[in-house]
């Protein structure tokens, strides 16, 4: 069976390759056709695949090297892209549905444009099935078989691990198509507002699911790893962090080359280095520079490769982008104090934090190289990029509202002075009822700050409030995901400045106090799952009237030989009381065990801002299509369209 | 892989061994000093959630020094001194690395904001002094043109 696979993936190189060169050439049908070929035969490749964990077929080497007879048939499946080998499968299949995608929806009435943006990405599509076929195939058979497998990293053995990988791969892959797009239009000379149209939707189709990867991926290490936090800087979070910033980027930079026609330079150059920062995050994650659970691919060969692919695919892009960019045209003018001013200041936050961010992943890399031993860590960071972040944030309320061209900002003394009065009550009472520290006073200010801007925004667009569910969905989009900032940077200060830890050890029947609540640990019993033995301990945890069971596990894995921790978390609604079991130890003859315990105040509004960033982005897709539409209004004087189907869009008095 | 171990080996050590200081004040400084020094023996870990037996000497030593009332800067070079600065999470300010790491991006803000504003000046100059109209971010978003209202009628 998996042979078929192992066939269809090599024709679906041949299919990928033929793509490109009528793409290159322009035949925008053929090179379509072989899209959808591609599609169909690396989808076979893949499925095939799953088939082999699925029926724990192991004469497979990869299903012997990762799944095991008694896992869950979710990990099973799962399996099939919890591994080196088989991620990259995963990957060359969203690089060719991409393409696929793109056959299918851009209609930009530019034939040539398209064959050459679907013959780039063919092109990427051949490099990652070369990678996947002679440097880490997952196709290979396994003589003699084995009668069981070694399993998948427990770990791994979760929901939320089970799809962050593929999100992840729409977000990175995602922008190698949006660089496909960049290519095509550079070399056709013409980065013009049709080309931001339909560059758009792609940008969003890699930036939505990515922020839920990073989300789920976040998530995950906070119940999963039992050290109460969410967000460590460790090397491989920022890998997947930088993309996003210059996506986020991008986002607000090809806003200014749809409607206006400007900035297209920048924002072909954003699309490149989205690009090249994904790949980057792949060759840090699977070189084996960085030591961490991601790095399941520590061979050097395989890291040489991808950093060759990184030059040449790279190199080749900032290339065509230096010969032809000075060809581009720019948008009307613009005054400083004017929406574009806003947006390029936007810009320049977003690229110095994702520098930023560079910096201190690769600074220890590079002080290694030269023979020092150095860190750099969650201080550096906080201490960096969250003051610049925090520049952006605060100017976004004043400026969001500002015209093109020319703004003429007022100051509004009352309102001014009510907001900031209103905010300041607010926070007085979140610091006396949490009992922050000032600090975090400032940073909670902040937070209220943007959600108000947000839901000024919508008001003020819609005129009177009633109105505001008749704004286009990408009003609303821009809102939610400004809303979903504010309510992140709140979770986030208040998390980290007022997070309670203590680390105890108990005997049955004791108590602890922990935030108010009285925790006791009832008993402590051993449990069994498919393919798994675990110490549950049952926590009683009482706070006045309330009360709630918890039972956090030690598990231990047989077939991978390996513990993990299963966090038990009660929400109490303004909080997360979390608690980890710790070892087992025997004192004068009593049986005392450890807990991790906290109480992690609002940590759910950073993972829900986060989902509202992307539900903003869903919304933002939409385009500028219109909620609803009012028959009796006068229709004004338009342009005609040059695309029927598309949002209508008045032309600026240029 | 190592850094998931130290968390299992979760440690009657710290529990046990780890007394906080009487002083909520020096405890609170001792902790976020511990935050910023990483553990020898685990992966990318700070001595404050390690627990590793060498982590727990090394937040007792913290602890020691803070109530020696030492300084923040005095502690973490100490640590420096004994173990590499691979310890401090932090890096050092001082050096050519340090200007580096902890210039550029405050400087760099600085100098793109610099640079934008007179590549923008002279854009400006070059074009002349043609009035630009004002239009409102509203005209494009398909919001028929009789609801649009400018900056000034919205009361912005």
């Amino acid at each position: 069976m998996i042979e078929v696979g192992h066939m269809a993936a090599f024709l679906a190189l041949a299919a990928c390759l033929v793509q490109t060169w009528y793409g290159v050439r322009g035949n925008r049908a053929m090179a379509a056709g072989m899209a959808y070929s591609a599609l169909g035969l690396m989808s076979l490749a893949f499925g095939l695949l799953i088939w082999s964990f699925v029926t724990s077929d192991f004469s497979v080497a990869l299903v012997t090297a990762n799944s095991h007879t008694f896992k869950p048939l979710a990990y099973k499946i799962a399996g099939a892209w919890g591994n080196h080998e088989g991620s990259m499968a995963l990957w060359c299949l969203v690089s060719i549905g991409f393409a696929a995608a793109g056959a299918w929806r851009l209609r930009t009435g530019r034939r040539e444009f398209e064959a050459k943006a679907l013959g780039i990405q063919g092109g990427i599509s051949v490099g990652s099935l070369v990678y996947l076929l002679f440097a880490s195939n997952p196709f290979l058979r396994l003589d003699p078989a084995p009668l069981q497998g070694n399993g998948l990293n427990p770990l791994l053995q979760d929901p939320g691990l089970a799809i962050h990988p593929p999100m992840l791969y729409l977000g990175y892959v995602g922008f190698s198509f949006v660089f496909a797009l960049a290519a095509a239009g550079l070399i056709e000379g013409r980065i013009d507002r049709d080309w931001a149209k339909a560059t758009r939707p792609f940008v969003l189709a890699a930036w939505v699911p990515l922020s839920l990867g990073i989300a789920l991926g976040s998530y995950w290490a906070y119940y999963e790893l039992g050290w109460g936090g969410w967000w460590f800087w460790d090397p491989v979070e920022n890998a997947s962090l930088m993309p996003w910033l210059l996506g986020a980027a991008l986002l607000h930079s090809i806003v200014v080359t749809e409607k206006r026609g400007g900035f297209a330079a920048w924002t072909v150059l954003l699309a490149v280095l989205a690009f090249c920062f994904s790949i980057l995050g792949a060759f840090l994650v699977r070189s084996g520079v960085l030591t961490s659970v991601h790095a399941f691919a520590i061979d050097p060969l395989r890291g040489s490769l991808l950093l060759a692919g990184l030059m040449a695919y790279g190199g080749a892009a900032l290339a065509l982008f230096a010969w032809r960019a000075p060809v581009l045209k720019g948008g009307p003018d613009w005054q400083f104090v004017s929406r574009e001013g806003a947006l390029m200041a936007n810009n320049l936050v977003f690229f110095v934090a994702t520098i930023t961010v560079l910096l201190g992943t690769i600074f220890p890399l590079l002080a290694e190289a030269t023979g020092r031993q150095m860190s750099v860590g969650m201080p550096y960071f906080n201490l960096t990029f969250a003051p610049i972040m925090a520049l952006l944030l605060v100017g976004l309320p004043l400026v969001q509202g500002w015209s093109w061209g020319a703004a003429t900002p007022k100051l509004h003394w009352m309102r001014g002075v009510s907001v900031g009065a209103g905010i300041g009550v607010l926070v007085l009472l979140a610091l006396w009822r949490m009992k922050l520290p000032l600090g975090a006073g400032v940073g909670v200010a902040l937070g209220l700050w943007l959600v108000y801007g947000a839901g000024r925004e919508l008001v003020r667009r819609a005129v009177t409030l009633p109105r505001i569910f008749a704004l286009p969905a990408r009003v609303w989009g821009m809102s939610l995901a400004h809303l979903g900032i504010g309510l992140f940077v709140i979770g986030a200060v208040v998390q980290t400045s007022g997070r309670y830890e203590q680390t105890v050890a108990l005997q049955a029947g004791q108590s602890v106090e922990v935030a108010g609540w009285a925790v006791t640990l009832e008993d402590v019993r051993s449990a069994e799952g498919p393919n798994w033995y675990a110490d549950r301990a049952t926590l009683t945890a009482r706070k006045g009237s309330a009360s709630a069971r918890l039972l956090p596990e030690k598990r231990y894995y047989p077939a991978a030989r390996m513990p993990t921790t299963e966090t038990a978390i009660h929400k109490t609604g303004f909080g997360d009381l979390y608690t980890a079991l710790g070892d087992r130890r025997e004192v004068d003859g009593k049986t005392i065990w450890t807990f991790r315990i906290y109480y992690n105040p609002l940590i759910d509004l950073i993972f829900f801002g986060v989902f509202l960033m992307a539900l903003g982005g869903v919304f933002a897709a939409a385009g500028g299509r219109k909620a609803r539409v009012t028959a009796s209004q006068p229709e004004p004087e338009r342009k005609p369209d040059p695309e029927p189907s598309g949002p209508k869009i008045l032309e600026p008095a240029e | 892989m190592k850094r998931f171990l130290c968390l299992f080996l979760l440690p009657l050590l710290m529990a046990f061994n780890d007394v906080p200081l009487a002083d909520p004040a020096l405890e609170a400084r001792a902790r976020a000093l511990m935050d910023e020094i990483r553990c020898v023996a685990c992966e990318n870990e700070p001595i404050s959630q390690s627990g590793a037996e060498i982590a727990g000497d090394m937040r007792q030593r913290v602890r020691l020094m803070v109530e020696a009332g030492e300084s923040d800067a005095a502690i973490r070079g100490w640590f420096a001194d004994r173990y590499g600065e691979f310890v401090l999470f932090r890096p050092q300010t001082t050096g050519a690395s340090g200007l580096l790491l902890w210039g550029l991006p405050f400087g760099g803000l600085l100098m793109g904001a610099l640079g934008l504003a007179l590549v923008f000046r002279q854009r400006h100059k070059r074009r002349g002094g043609v009035e630009i109209a004002a239009i409102p971010p509203d005209a494009f978003d398909g919001l028929p043109v009789s609801n649009q209202v400018s900056d000034e009628q919205a009361g912005n």
